[in-house]
Parts: C-alpha cells; sequence; structure tokens
C-alpha cells in the first residue's frame, strides 16, 4: 500500500513539474526569439510592447488552451473507455470529435452568414461550444445505443468509424454550398490549433472544461464499480441509466468544447488514459483521472511545442503532431503483448 | 450453527423477461425458500431458467408474477440503497480490466458502505480483510488479477461478494470453466462460508457431484418448475433422475452419479482377487461386457512376480495380454 501511495505521489508531482516546465518552455520558444528574463517580464506587464503582445496576445492564450484541452481530451477518454468498457474508445475514434466537427460545420459554414456575429463577443464563443456540444451528444447517443445492443468491442468502433464517415460526407455537401472565406475557416478548423482562441473564448473553454472535469470527479466511485462490468455495478446499488447520462454528458461537454474551438484533436483521447494507466500503475479513477488530465496537459504542450518547431513562422498542424504521438500508442494497444483487449 | 431463519422465500413467482411489449415467461408457481447457514445448488439443465431464477432473486430483472421476500421484506419494497446490503451477486460477467490488484477488487464490494469518493473505512478495511482471508486469499492481495489462476479469480470475485457483508449470496455457475480440484475447493468454501459465517449461498451449477455431495439444499430446475429439498429427497422420489436421465445416461443411487447406458451387453466370466480385478471389472463394463460366472468367455487375472496377466479363453483359443489396454482393445467389443 505504502509502495503504491508514494509511487502515485512521485508520479504526481514529477508530472506537475514537467507540465510547468513545458508550460513556460511554450511561452518561449516561437518565430520571435525571446528569453526567460522577456517572457516573465511581459507576463508581469513590466516588458517590451511588442513582446508583450506576442506573449499575452498570442503564446499564453496558446498555451493555457492547451493545457485545458490535454486535459479535457484525455479525461473525456477515459470517461469513454469505461462507460463502453472498450480500450480503444476515445472522442475521435468512436465518431464524437466527428459530431462536434459537424455542429461546428454547420455554424461555420451555414449559419455564420445568416447572423454575423461581432467578433469575440461571447455568444460567437458559445454559439460554437453548443453546436459541437450537441454534435457530441448526438454521436454519444447513437454509440450509447448500439453498444448496448451489441457487446462486441469492434462492432462498436465499426459503428463509429461509419458514423465519423457519413458525417464528413455531410460536411463534404455542406462544403460544396458554402464560399471561398467559410472553407478556408473549416479547412484551417479541421487541421488543429491551439492558437486561433480568443480570451472570452478560452473563458469559456475553461468554464466548460472545469464543469466537465467536475462533474467526472464526482463519478468516480461509480467509474471504479463500472469496472467490474455493468451486473456487479447495478448489484451494489449502481443507478445505471443515471450514470450513464451524466457521463456521457460530461464526455460531451468535455470533447465538443475542445473540438469547438481546437479543431479535432487526433488520437490524444484515445492514447493518454493508456499512458496514465501505465506511469499510475492503477485503475482507480480516483488517482487515474487527474493523473490522465495532467498527462493530457503534458502531451498537448509537447505537441505544441513540436508544432511550433519548424520556426520561422512555419507551423506543422497540431492535428498532426498528436497524430504522430498517439498513432503508436494505440498501435501499442492492438498489438502490445497484452493484445487488444478484451481487458484494458 | 446458524439462526435457521429463512433469508429468501418465493411464492407462486413467475421469471422470464420483458422485451418492450412482449413477454417470455419461462417458469411460473415457483415456491421456494432458503435458510441463513445453508447452501443451496440450484441444477438443471441448460436453458432451463436458472440464471433468469437468480437474477430475478437479486432484483435484476422485475419478477412476472408472485412474490420474493428477503430477510422478511418483499423485494419490491426494499430500497435500492438498502438491497445491496441483503444481497450479492456474482455473475458470470468476466472481470474484463487486468491490471488491477487482487484486493482493489474485493475492496469494491464495500461500495454500498463507502462515502461518495469510496473511501475505505476502518471497518470497511476489516472486512475486505476478514473476506480476503476466509477465502484463502491473503497471500495474493498484491497480485494483479489477471496473474493469478481461474480458481483463484474465482474466489477473489466470491471474496468481494463476502466483503460485500450480505446475509445471502447468490452466484451463477461459480464452478464452471474450473478443473476438478478447484471446483471441489470452490464449493467447500461457499459451505464453509455458510458454515461460520451464517451466511446463505444459493450458487447454480452443473456440477451434480458437488451438487449432491456438499449442498444442504437442492432446487431442481426443470420445464415445468423447481423442486426442492435435500440431495436424498430428491434422489429418494427419483426427481433427480428423471430430471437428468436420458437414453444414454442413467442414474445411480449408491453414489449419486449419472453413468453411461450400455444399450447391449455380453456376459463375460471375470477369475482373480485384489485391485486388479476389480479395476479390470470397469474396463470391461465400459466396452459392454457384464461379468458372469456362467459365460464361456472367461478372463482371469493373475500376478506374479509384481506383473498381472490377463488370460482369456473362450474355450477354443487362448490369449494373453500384458495390459487392461491390450485386453480390451483384443476382446470383440461387447456392445455389438
Amino acid at each position: 500500500m505504502i509502495a503504491v501511495r508514494t509511487r502515485i505521489v512521485i508520479a504526481i508531482a514529477g508530472l506537475s513539474l514537467l507540465m510547468l516546465l513545458l508550460f513556460i518552455a511554450d511561452l518561449l520558444l516561437g518565430s520571435t526569439h525571446m528569453n526567460f528574463a522577456d517572457v516573465m517580464g511581459s507576463l508581469f506587464g513590466k516588458g517590451d510592447p511588442g513582446d508583450e503582445i506576442i506573449v499575452m496576445q498570442f503564446r499564453l492564450p496558446k498555451a493555457i488552451t492547451a493545457v485545458l484541452a490535454g486535459a479535457a481530451m484525455s479525461v473525456s477518454g477515459l470517461l469513454m473507455q469505461t462507460l463502453f468498457r472498450n480500450p480503444l474508445a476515445g472522442p475521435d475514434v468512436l465518431g464524437v470529435s466527428s459530431g462536434a466537427g459537424l455542429g461546428v460545420a454547420l455554424t461555420l459554414l451555414t449559419l455564420t452568414p445568416l447572423i454575423t456575429l461581432p467578433a469575440g463577443s461571447l455568444l460567437a464563443g458559445w454559439g460554437l461550444i453548443l453546436a459541437a456540444w450537441a454534435g457530441a451528444g448526438v454521436v454519444m447517443l447513437i454509440i450509447m445505443a448500439v453498444s448496448a445492443r451489441m457487446r462486441d468491442i469492434m462492432t462498436v468502433l465499426i459503428v463509429g468509424l461509419l458514423l465519423a464517415s457519413a458525417i464528413s460526407a455531410v460536411v463534404s455537401l455542406l462544403q460544396y454550398f458554402s464560399n471561398e472565406a467559410m472553407l478556408r475557416t473549416y479547412v484551417i478548423w479541421t487541421m488543429g490549433n491551439l492558437g486561433s482562441i480568443s480570451y472570452p473564448q478560452i473563458r469559456a473553454l475553461s468554464l466548460a472544461t472545469a464543469v466537465g472535469l467536475i462533474i467526472a470527479f464526482i463519478m468516480v466511485k461509480p467509474l471504479n464499480a463500472m469496472l467490474m462490468g455493468e451486473t456487479f455495478s447495478r448489484t451494489v446499488g449502481v443507478k445505471m441509466q443515471r450514470t450513464r447520462i451524466i457521463l456521457l454528458a460530461s464526455a460531451s461537454i468535455l470533447a465538443g468544447s475542445v473540438t469547438a474551438f481546437c479543431g479535432p484533436l487526433a488520437f490524444i483521447g484515445v492514447a493518454v488514459p493508456h499512458v496514465a494507466r501505465l506511469i499510475f500503475g492503477t485503475t482507480d479513477h480516483r488517482t487515474l483521472m487527474p493523473g490522465a488530465a495532467l498527462c493530457g496537459a503534458v502531451i498537448m504542450l509537447l505537441s505544441d511545442i513540436i508544432s511550433n518547431a519548424p520556426g520561422g513562422g512555419h507551423i506543422i498542424p497540431v492535428n498532426t503532431v498528436t497524430s504522430l504521438v498517439g498513432i503508436p500508442v494505440v498501435l501499442w494497444i492492438i498489438i502490445g503483448k497484452r493484445g487488444l483487449g478484451r481487458k484494458f | 450453527m446458524g439462526t435457521n431463519e429463512i433469508i429468501a422465500e418465493t411464492s407462486d413467482l413467475a421469471i422470464g423477461y420483458r422485451n418492450r411489449d412482449r413477454v417470455f415467461r419461462v417458469l411460473e408457481g415457483l415456491s421456494l425458500k432458503a435458510r441463513h447457514g445453508e447452501l443451496v445448488a440450484l441444477i438443471g439443465r441448460n436453458g432451463t431458467g436458472k440464471s433468469t431464477l437468480l437474477r430475478t432473486l437479486t432484483g435484476l430483472i422485475p419478477p412476472l408474477g408472485g412474490r420474493i421476500m428477503l430477510e422478511g421484506n418483499p423485494l419490491n419494497s426494499i430500497s435500492l440503497s438498502q438491497l445491496p446490503r441483503i444481497v450479492s451477486f456474482v455473475s458470470t460477467e468476466p472481470v474484463a480490466i487486468h491490471n488491477i490488484k487482487v484486493r482493489d477488487v474485493v475492496s469494491l464490494g464495500r461500495f454500498p458502505y463507502t462515502n461518495w469518493i469510496g473511501t475505505l473505512s476502518q471497518t470497511d478495511e476489516e472486512a475486505v480483510q476478514s473476506a480476503m482471508e476466509a477465502t484463502g486469499l491473503t497471500g495474493l492481495a498484491g497480485r494483479s488479477i489477471d496473474s493469478i489462476s481461474d480458481g483463484e479469480r474465482q474466489r477473489t470475485l466470491i471474496a468481494r461478494s463476502l466483503a460485500q457483508d450480505t446475509g445471502l449470496l447468490v452466484m451463477d455457475e461459480p464452478t464452471a470453466f474450473l478443473d476438478l480440484p478447484s471446483r471441489y475447493g470452490i464449493v467447500s468454501l461457499l459451505r464453509k462460508l455458510t458454515r461460520e459465517k451464517d451466511k446463505c449461498v444459493i450458487y447454480s451449477t452443473h456440477d451434480l457431484d458437488t451438487a449432491i455431495n456438499e449442498a444442504d439444499r437442492i432446487w431442481l430446475m426443470t420445464g415445468d418448475g423447481v423442486t426442492e429439498g435435500a440431495p436424498e429427497d430428491l434422489m429418494l422420489t427419483g426427481r433427480l433422475a428423471r430430471a437428468f436421465e436420458s437414453p444414454l445416461l442413467s442414474f445411480s443411487i449408491n453414489d449419486g452419479t449419472f453413468s453411461f447406458v450400455r444399450s447391449r451387453q455380453t456376459g463375460i466370466a471375470l477369475e482373480g482377487k485384489g485391485k486388479a480385478a476389480k479395476l479390470t471389472a470397469r474396463a470391461l463394463a465400459r466396452c459392454g461386457y457384464t461379468t458372469d460366472p456362467q459365460a464361456l468367455l472367461t478372463v482371469k487375472v493373475s500376478e506374479s512376480a509384481g506383473e498381472t496377466e490377463w488370460t482369456v479363453t473362450d474355450g477354443v483359443n487362448v490369449r494373453r495380454y500384458g495390459s487392461l489396454y491390450d485386453l480390451v482393445t483384443g476382446l470383440p467389443s461387447g456392445d455389438h
């Protein structure tokens, strides 16, 4: 017991420190060279005005978004893996990100010209988020209906893939009928971008993430019971119907909000919970949930740093980076020594 | 011994499934009892509805009619938070996670008693510890669930059920997929729990031998209902034999076991003494021969210098064999 606790404390402390270091590194690195003193000066309003604009308007929101998005996507993936008892569940794999994307596409490609919103208005932020939530929620409901009928992991994954394809077909149709400017906004959104987010949007994203994470954390006890299966959960008094709906809402809020502002971030949701399980050596959600949130934040910060690596104003789309980081982990889940588990 | 009070009782119970507007009635008119300190084995052929009955008893599926009383209260009047303190259930659902520790699985049995985040209190820790001790798992506490044997995993689930601290423990086929020693291990553990902790354990099984030898009460499920009684009651009335007998199987009251029916048998005379002669008779029976001192065909078992030899004569030819295998393959098949 002592050894387990020590391991958890060390892992949490280590990851927190790593997150802090990467957060600072994310502020330091970019096309304009800045040293530590410049960045700190800008943060506290005592630096060069030019640097201050770069740090406060671009780098800081980007780093904050990376932390929020990483934590939210990872916890969303963790919830879905336990909810569906499926090690390959995740917002992108099951088509939930696509659902959120459809909401976004409908908003960006059709609604925008009808109701021109003042840029940066509160409604602009929330409109996109609400559309993404609705899209994510609908896909989650469909997946849940399917997984209630078919226990088979592969069936559920295939339905997720089909849904994602169907949605992308609908989005293609929408693109066909939309104008060039709208199309541009949408395509850039699909590449995943942590940097194009304004402070009002960050406020919305923080609030949504906080709500999603709090709801998720309240559910750790039933989540732990659900590891033992539905029958066990019911016989120890978990109200399954209610629990499922709450978890579904929380996972949709988390994945939907991030997707709305940052685009469909690939593979973070499915891969990070496994990394957290490996680091913490436990299946207990009381540890795993904060653990996955921290791992997610660290990996997103790292991905953001890598995406800025080419320098000179060029960036690699974040989605590309997260795919390159996440796919090996997913491969490891599928062909690793335990194989694609009925177990996880 | 225990308090002997009735813990579970059904009267005129009808079980089955509701699927939208259709009702699948599996069995009806079930009036059964189980007491504290009693091991109840639910036996019956595949598809007769054993799981349905167990799931109805634990409140997982609603009864289609009749009444269930648990600890003297109607099941439908027991609240969702109270029920897990009265009855626990080990289903056939496999444990689907691999890196969970044995002790953590057992701790999950405390779910109905812990706070919102599932912190184990002193009482909870003690209950977990005592459940692990009763099931002989203390040495495996830190092991991961997928690194232990099937029998140990089943014991872990029983410990989880025990940690739930209910008077009634219901288990769906706890001995399925286990080898013979593990099956006996599990059933004798269940029996011990009923004796030492005054629990009532109701379990379904296909393992007639252990059920007949260890259970206090048998619920025998057939297509037209459930008959209950001591194993010997069911043997006496011939119910047990009728439930399982088929053209291929016959039931022996002497040792409470089923054996294959040999359709047509040939007589053979057996000469010899001791273990070798007994085993020879057994091997001959398996091949469709009955021992008949009047038969022309004769097998003589003789021992010399620690070697056993079988001599077969049909009055004309004499053949000698060095093992029972050679003997029975050398003989013309008796049941043809």
